[in-house]
């Protein structure tokens, strides 16, 4: 039922129960009217696009089938006027009220840009490195989303962008691709200029396959010299700095969607690093790496406290909720802890693991009252999830060689049905919780 | 800036990359100096539409011993090799980091340096330092159905291309040559 149904069904009672006057009753049942008249805006969206491509793909296989028998300068002339015709398209929507429309032709013309670029390439036999072919075309979305405000010839760039960073790691074996840094910066601009979340989303996304695309790479460095004991504690601090700059970003009006989404994926990337550093098998390996890993190490944790410091001093004492205070002592205690790991010796594995162990799951307890407090829900199911997955882990390495292996299964069964139940009640409490708070803040 | 003004922005800026293209290409294919190479059609592939023949050219793998210049090469290098003219192909003669002057050299990427080189005439691996090389050149687009006729010539038949290069290094197929004679030439339109 939609909810302009339920209300003309609720306000009668609520008018009669003097919650509700008649007149906000007919405002109220006004303004949901007018939500529902922009409600399937994004289905409107949604077909507007998948007809222009279907068009699109349509004119292509036309030409497609009867390509060979066409001139040179027909086919340019087909390429460029398919071009420029979708772009005039665009604009004429625009200008006569057709938003939906506008930008199911402006992704058009993305799509087209590329698809030229590749057709130019066959004509005239260009073959070079193809990776700064699928460049040039996620510049191209980037430049339209850009310059037209459209999320989706942005998120169409963003794409592009993943694919040329992934050939060129990939594909062609470099070792760290650098340059997709560069692209991800400038593409991250109109996003926050134009506040969009689905164009964030995939540009984190980009962000965390770059991520392990690099660690793969990186992790061959210098065989021997624990290059992914270092990797880990490098991505864990640049992850937790990005999710405390999502933490400032969410203390701006108007920021709070961004900064959510935000915090989720450094969340993610920085728990699944500390969850690594929870396992004694790496932090058993070899420290002889060179001082450029203690040099990155250092000025990774020096982003991380000036980070921290910042939001911390952004709040006043008197309203500065507790668990900031107790995750400040938190975070002291986890770079030591981070420091120490760098100079230790490969016996005292275990003694360290036990302690990344105790970190790891007081900064679960920890991100579960920052979720509530920032009003993410995702965080709390998030925290819940890694929870589970190391209980499981801690369950298999310590009982696995202990119990007989019948007792062992019989456990971990208990283990999931008790621990599974209690972790799904607290879970929906909390997410109760975050409900109750935003209706109240709305 | 006005909406109808940025969208004219970018369809300035898409239309003179892919003019660039053209242009790039068309002013090697003028200005370049043709060189006749020596090659092998390999693997011919259905792409979008039509064929593509996939050349693995004499220069496209280089014994650094045999040549002149620079030794040292990683994967991705920039490579210049310095044609030199013979009869009927032109051969390497010796391979730089950086363009040499006054010298004629096709510009290309290094894919793999080894330690090992397969000799075909005596079918066993030689312990030799080469390069393998592409110049961008290596595809060849043909219409549909006849790139299988030039992955499988028949007997006798030499196939070898004639390609531009400019000043720079860049190198563009002109021709593509059956024992000596065209079969496809290109040009701008």
């Amino acid at each position: 039922m939609s909810f302009k149904k339920q209300l003309q069904q609720r306000l009668p009672h609520w008018i009669e129960q003097g919650w509700v006057s008649a007149d906000n009753a007919a405002h109220i049942l006004n303004d949901a009217a007018a939500s529902e008249r922009h409600g399937p805006r994004y289905l409107a969206l949604a077909f507007s696009l998948l007809g222009v491509i279907l068009i699109g793909s349509g004119i292509i296989t036309f030409f497609a089938a009867n390509w060979v028998a066409m001139p040179k300068l027909l086919k340019l002339a087909v390429l460029f006027c398919a071009l420029w015709g979708s772009y005039a398209l665009a604009g004429l929507c625009e200008r006569r009220a057709m938003p939906l429309l506008a930008t199911a032709f402006l992704l058009l013309g993305v799509i087209l840009f590329g698809s030229n670029i590749m057709l130019i390439a066959q004509i005239y036999h260009i073959s070079a490195h193809y990776p700064d072919g699928v460049l040039v075309w996620a510049l191209g979305g980037v430049l339209t989303g850009w310059l037209m405000r459209s999320q989706p010839a942005l998120v169409a760039g963003l794409g592009l962008g993943v694919l040329w960073t992934g050939l060129e790691s990939q594909g062609f074996g470099r070792e760290v691709h650098w340059p997709f840094l560069l692209f991800l910066g400038l593409s991250l601009w109109p996003v926050m200029q134009q506040r969009w979340r689905i164009a964030l989303h995939i540009a984190l996304i980009g962000l965390l396959l770059w991520s392990w695309f690099s660690f793969l790479a990186m992790s061959g460095w210098g065989r021997g010299s624990g290059a992914e004991l270092y990797l880990v504690q490098v991505y864990f601090l640049a992850y937790l700095a990005l999710f405390i700059g999502g933490m400032l970003l969410h203390g701006h009006d108007g920021w709070q969607n961004l900064a959510h989404v935000l915090q989720r994926y450094a969340a993610f990337a920085a728990l699944g690093c500390l969850y690594l550093l929870t396992f004694p098998q790496l932090l058993r390996h070899d420290r002889g790496g060179s001082g450029m890993w203690w040099l990155a190490t250092l000025l990774a944790l020096l982003l991380v406290v000036a980070l921290a410091v910042w939001h911390y001093r952004r709040s006043s004492a008197g309203v500065r909720p507790p668990f900031l205070n107790w995750g400040l002592g938190l975070l002291v205690a986890v770079m030591v802890l981070l420091l120490v790991n760098l100079a230790a010796e490969r016996q005292a594995a275990s003694t360290l693991a036990l302690l990344f162990n105790l970190a790891y799951f007081a900064g679960l307890l920890w991100l579960l009252q920052a979720a509530v407090h920032l009003e993410n829900r995702a965080l709390v199911n998030m925290a819940f999830f890694f929870f589970a997955i190391t209980l499981l882990a801690r369950y298999f390495d310590t009982f696995w060689s202990l119990m007989d292996r019948s007792l062992f299964f019989m456990g971990g069964g208990l283990l999931l049905l008790g621990g599974g139940y209690w972790l799904e009640r607290q879970r929906r409490r909390l997410t109760r919780q975050i409900s109750g708070q935003r209706e109240v803040g709305a | 800036m006005k909406p109808s003004t940025r969208l004219l922005l970018i369809v300035v800026i898409q239309t003179l990359v892919l003019t660039g293209m053209i242009a790039k290409r068309q002013w090697t294919l003028a200005t370049g100096t043709p060189v006749v190479l020596e090659t092998q059609p390999i693997d011919p592939r259905s792409l979008f539409r039509g064929d593509y023949v996939t050349f693995n050219y004499d220069i496209s793998r280089l014994r650094l011993d045999e040549l002149d210049g620079d030794d040292e090469f990683r994967q991705h290098d920039t490579i210049y090799v310095v044609l030199a003219p013979g009869e009927p192909f032109w051969r390497a003669r010796a391979v730089y980091r950086e363009a040499p002057a006054g010298q004629l050299a096709l510009r290309g990427r290094v894919q793999y340096v080894s330690e090992h080189w397969w000799n075909a005439e005596t079918q066993s691996s030689e312990e030799v330092r080469h390069v393998s090389v592409r110049y961008g050149i290596e595809d060849y687009f043909v219409p549909e159905g006849e790139g299988r006729v030039l992955e499988r010539p028949v007997a006798g038949e030499e196939i070898s291309l004639r390609v531009a290069v400019d000043r720079f290094g860049n190198g563009a197929i002109q021709a593509l040559l059956i024992n000596g004679v065209e079969r496809y030439r290109e040009t701008l339109f």
